[in-house]
C-alpha cells in the first residue's frame, strides 16, 4: 500500500485547481427597451406567414366546422381514431392529446390508444403496424422522421385507414390519397416574435446565438428560418452565431460551451422551450445573464418568464387548439369531405406582462399555485 | 501503482526500483498513467486550438458538464470491480430527482426531505438490483436491464410524464447553484463523492472485499467473504450515488423530469472502463475513474469551443476513446 499523499496527488492537483472563487462572466447591459419597448397588440404576425412543406397557403381550422347533420352522422358510426406520438413526456405532447380526444368524446369517437415512440424510429414503425393491426378508422399522428417512417405511413392509406399528421408529412405522402391533412402550428410566425422581442433586448450591433435543432424537421427548421429572415429584414445591424444539438440531453453542455467560446453573444434563441431551460441552467451556473427567447409554453417555461429572469419571451404554439382541429379534421375525413393539406394555427406571443392569461389560453385551465406565486413575486411586471 | 489492483501484491522494496518500475509501466502504457498523460495531450491540443479552452471559466464548466457521470461512475467502479454491471442508473437517476421534488411539493418543502427521499430511492433501486442478482443468481446485466426499464417507467407515471416543479432556493443553493470554498457545489459534490470512493476502496476492508470478490469470487467465498452481502453493497452505493446525481441535477435545473440522461449508463460505463476498470472484475481505480470521465467531458467541451459539427463531433469522441482505450490498455 503506497502512502496516501501519493495515490492522491492527482486528486489534490484538481481541488486546488478548482478551489478558486470565479467572478460571473460579464456580459452587456441590457437595453431598457427590452420587452417594454414591443406593443403586445402589435407583436407577431397577424395571419399564417409560413408556408406548408409543399409550399401549400395555410388554411384556417374554421373551415372543419361542423353541421349538426354531420355531427349526428358521426355519432351514429361509433368510429374509432389511433393516436401516434413521437413522446408524451412534454407538455405540447399532453395539450394535443387532450385536445384530439376531448374533441372526439364530445362526437362519440373513441380512440383505441396513445402510443409513444420516444423519439425512436423504430418504435414509432412497430406502433403505427401495431395500431393498423387493430383496424382503426383513422389515425393521428406526429412522424418522429419524415424520411424513414414514410413507407409505414404509405401503409395507412393502404389498409384503408385515414391519416391526419402533425407538424411534418413523411416524404413522398400524397394528398388526399395518403393524407387527410397536417396541422401545424406557425412555426416561422413564432420565430418571429422570438426575433423582434430579442431584438429589443439588443444594442446596435449586438450578436445573438441561436440554439438549433441540427435534425432536419420542418417545424423547428421554419422557427429558425423566422428568427433569421426577421432579424435581417428588420435588424440588419445584429450578428448570428449559430451552434445546433441533435441530443436534446446534451443541450445543456453545448449551449454552455457555445456562450463560453462566442462571448461576444448578448442574447439567445432556443428553438423550443426545453432547450431554453437547459441553457438558463448552464447561463447560472456560469454566471451569465442575458436576454433569452424561444418557441412553446410549459409550465416551467411560464414559471421563467413570470420571474422576469433571463426567459424575456416565447411565440407559443396552441397545442390543445392543434389538437382540436386535428380531431376536426380527422371527422371531416372520416366523412369523406375534401380537407385542407395544411391548416396552420394562429402564433400566440407570452411575454411577462401576459403570462397568466396565455397561460390559461395554451393550458384552457387556471395557474397553479407555481406560476401564480412567481407571478405575484414579480407584480406588477407579471399579470 | 500497480498494487491498486491488487491489494496483496508486495512494493518493491527500494526508491530506485520503484522509480524503474514507474517508467517501464510508463512505457508499457499501463494504466493509469497513460490516462493522465492522454488527459494532458487533450488539454494541450485542445488550449492551442482554442483561444477559449484554456481558462478557469471553462475547467469549471468542464467540472460541471461531468459531474453527473463522475459522481455514478464512482459506484459503477465498485460494481464492475465485483465482475457486475449497472444498466439501471440513469433510470435511477430519473425517479430519484421525481422521488426528491415529489417529496417536496407533497410532504414538506425542505431541502432536508428532498435529500433523504431522492437518496433513499436511488439507495432502494440499488438494495433490489443487489438482491435479485446475489439471491436469486440472475446476471446483473439482465437485472439491471429490467430495472432500467422498470425505474423508467415508474419515474413517468408517478406525474404521468409531467415535470414537477422545484422552488427550494436552500436545495439549489446545496445541490445546484452555490459555491462551497469557492467551489461550484455540483463539483464539490464530485470530490466529496470521490473521496469517500478513494477511501472505501482503497483503504478500508471493503475495498478489499470488492476486489476479492471481482479478482475470485469462489476463492474469496471460501476465504469467508459473504460475497452476496459485499455485492449488494456495492449496488446500493451506485444506487445511493444516482440519487446524489438527481439531487444536483434537479437543483441545477430547478425541476425534476421522468426523461432526463437517458442513455446516460453508457457514459458512466465508457468513463470506468476508460479510467481502468476490467469489464471481468478485480481491478479499477477510482481516480482512473475521474480522469476517464474527465476525458469524455473535455472531449464534448473542446468538440464545441472548435465549432465542430453535431454528427462529426461524435465520431471524432467515438474514435478518440476507443484510441485511447487501445494505447492505455495492458
Amino acid at each position: 500500500m503506497k502512502p496516501i499523499l501519493r495515490q492522491t496527488l492527482p486528486l489534490t492537483a484538481l481541488i486546488a485547481a478548482t478551489a478558486i472563487s470565479i467572478a460571473p462572466s460579464a456580459r452587456a447591459e441590457v437595453p431598457a427597451t427590452c420587452v417594454k419597448g414591443v406593443d403586445l397588440a402589435t407583436l407577431g404576425p397577424k395571419s399564417i406567414v409560413g408556408q406548408g412543406p409543399h409550399g401549400e397557403k395555410a388554411a384556417s381550422p374554421e373551415v372543419l366546422a361542423l353541421s349538426d347533420a354531420d355531427a349526428a352522422k358521426i355519432k351514429e358510426k361509433h368510429f374509432k381514431v389511433g393516436i401516434s406520438m413521437q413522446t408524451v413526456n412534454l407538455d405540447w405532447a399532453q395539450l394535443q392529446i387532450q385536445g384530439i380526444t376531448d374533441t372526439l368524446k364530445k362526437y362519440g369517437v373513441t380512440v383505441t390508444g396513445v402510443a409513444s415512440a420516444e423519439y425512436q424510429v423504430d418504435k414509432q414503425i412497430a406502433d403505427i403496424e401495431n395500431t393498423i393491426q387493430q383496424h382503426p378508422d383513422g389515425i393521428i399522428s406526429i412522424p418522429v422522421d419524415f424520411t424513414a417512417t414514410a413507407p409505414t405511413y404509405k401503409k395507412i392509406a393502404k389498409a384503408g385507414i385515414k391519416l391526419v399528421l402533425m407538424d411534418s408529412i413523411p416524404t413522398g405522402l400524397k394528398h388526399p390519397e395518403e393524407y387527410a391533412s397536417m396541422i401545424s402550428a406557425d412555426s416561422q410566425g413564432n420565430g418571429q416574435i422570438a426575433a423582434q422581442i430579442l431584438a429589443s433586448c439588443m444594442p446596435q450591433g449586438g450578436t445573438i446565438g441561436l440554439v438549433n435543432f441540427g435534425v432536419d424537421y420542418f417545424s423547428t427548421n421554419e422557427r429558425t428560418k423566422g428568427v433569421r429572415e426577421w432579424m435581417q429584414k428588420n435588424r440588419p445591424d445584429i450578428k448570428m452565431k449559430q451552434v445546433d444539438f441533435t441530443d436534446p440531453p446534451k443541450v445543456s453542455q453545448i449551449a454552455g460551451d457555445f456562450l463560453t467560446g462566442n462571448p461576444d453573444i448578448k442574447g439567445l434563441f432556443a428553438v423550443w422551450d426545453q432547450p431554453a431551460l437547459d441553457t438558463l441552467s448552464s447561463m447560472r451556473a456560469q454566471g451569465i445573464d442575458i436576454p433569452v427567447t424561444t418557441v412553446d409554453l410549459g409550465l416551467q417555461s411560464a414559471i421563467e418568464i413570470a420571474k422576469g429572469g433571463p426567459l424575456k419571451a416565447t411565440g407559443s404554439q396552441r397545442p390543445y387548439d392543434q389538437g382540436v382541429a386535428e380531431a376536426m379534421a380527422m371527422m371531416n375525413a372520416l366523412l369523406g369531405k375534401e380537407t385542407p393539406g395544411w391548416i396552420g394555427v394562429q402564433s400566440l406571443p407570452v411575454t411577462q406582462s401576459n403570462v397568466l392569461e396565455s397561460y390559461k389560453t395554451v393550458f384552457k385551465k387556471e395557474p397553479p399555485p407555481e406560476l401564480t406565486d412567481a407571478c405575484n413575486k414579480a407584480k406588477p411586471a407579471c399579470n | 501503482m500497480t498494487e491498486l489492483t491488487a491489494p496483496n501484491v508486495v512494493a518493491s522494496s527500494t526508491r530506485t526500483d520503484r522509480r524503474r518500475k514507474l517508467l517501464q509501466n510508463m512505457l508499457r502504457g499501463e494504466r493509469p498513467y497513460m490516462l493522465y498523460i492522454a488527459f494532458v495531450v487533450l488539454l494541450v491540443v485542445f488550449s492551442l486550438s482554442s483561444p477559449w479552452f484554456l481558462s478557469l471559466d471553462n475547467f469549471l464548466n468542464i467540472g460541471r458538464q461531468t459531474t453527473l457521470v463522475s459522481i455514478i461512475a464512482v459506484g459503477m467502479t465498485f460494481v464492475i470491480i465485483a465482475r457486475q454491471i449497472d444498466l439501471s442508473v440513469a433510470s435511477t437517476l430519473a425517479l430519484s430527482g421525481m422521488a426528491a421534488a415529489l417529496a417536496m411539493s407533497q410532504i414538506s418543502n425542505s431541502w432536508i426531505v428532498g435529500a433523504i427521499a431522492g437518496l433513499g430511492t436511488g439507495a432502494l433501486v440499488g438494495l433490489l438490483n443487489g438482491i435479485l442478482t446475489t439471491q436469486l443468481s440472475i446476471p446483473s446485466f439482465l437485472v439491471t436491464l429490467g430495472s432500467l426499464s422498470m425505474a423508467r417507467g415508474l419515474a413517468m407515471m408517478v406525474t404521468n410524464t409531467k415535470p414537477v416543479i422545484i422552488t427550494n432556493e436552500t436545495y439549489f443553493a446545496i445541490f445546484g447553484e452555490g459555491t462551497f470554498l469557492g467551489i461550484p457545489v455540483p463539483i464539490a459534490w464530485t470530490l466529496v463523492a470521490m473521496i469517500v470512493g478513494i477511501l472505501l476502496l482503497h483503504y478500508n476492508v471493503f475495498g478489499r472485499r470488492i476486489y476479492a470478490v471481482g479478482g475470485n469470487p469462489t476463492a474469496a467465498l471460501y476465504s469467508g467473504i459473504n460475497t452476496k452481502w459485499v455485492t449488494t453493497a456495492a449496488f446500493v452505493l451506485t444506487g445511493a450515488l444516482a440519487g446524489l446525481a438527481a439531487l444536483v441535477l434537479s437543483a441545477r435545473s430547478h425541476a425534476a423530469r421522468p426523461d432526463v440522461v437517458q442513455g446516460m449508463e453508457l457514459d458512466v460505463i465508457a468513463a470506468v472502463i476508460l479510467g481502468g476498470c476490467s469489464l471481468f472484475g478485480g481491478r479499477g481505480y477510482i481516480l482512473g475513474t475521474l480522469f476517464g470521465s474527465l476525458i469524455i467531458g473535455t472531449l464534448n467541451n473542446g468538440l464545441v469551443l472548435l465549432g465542430v459539427s453535431s454528427p462529426m463531433q461524435l465520431v471524432i469522441k467515438g474514435a478518440i476513446i476507443v484510441a485511447a482505450v487501445a494505447f492505455t490498455k495492458r
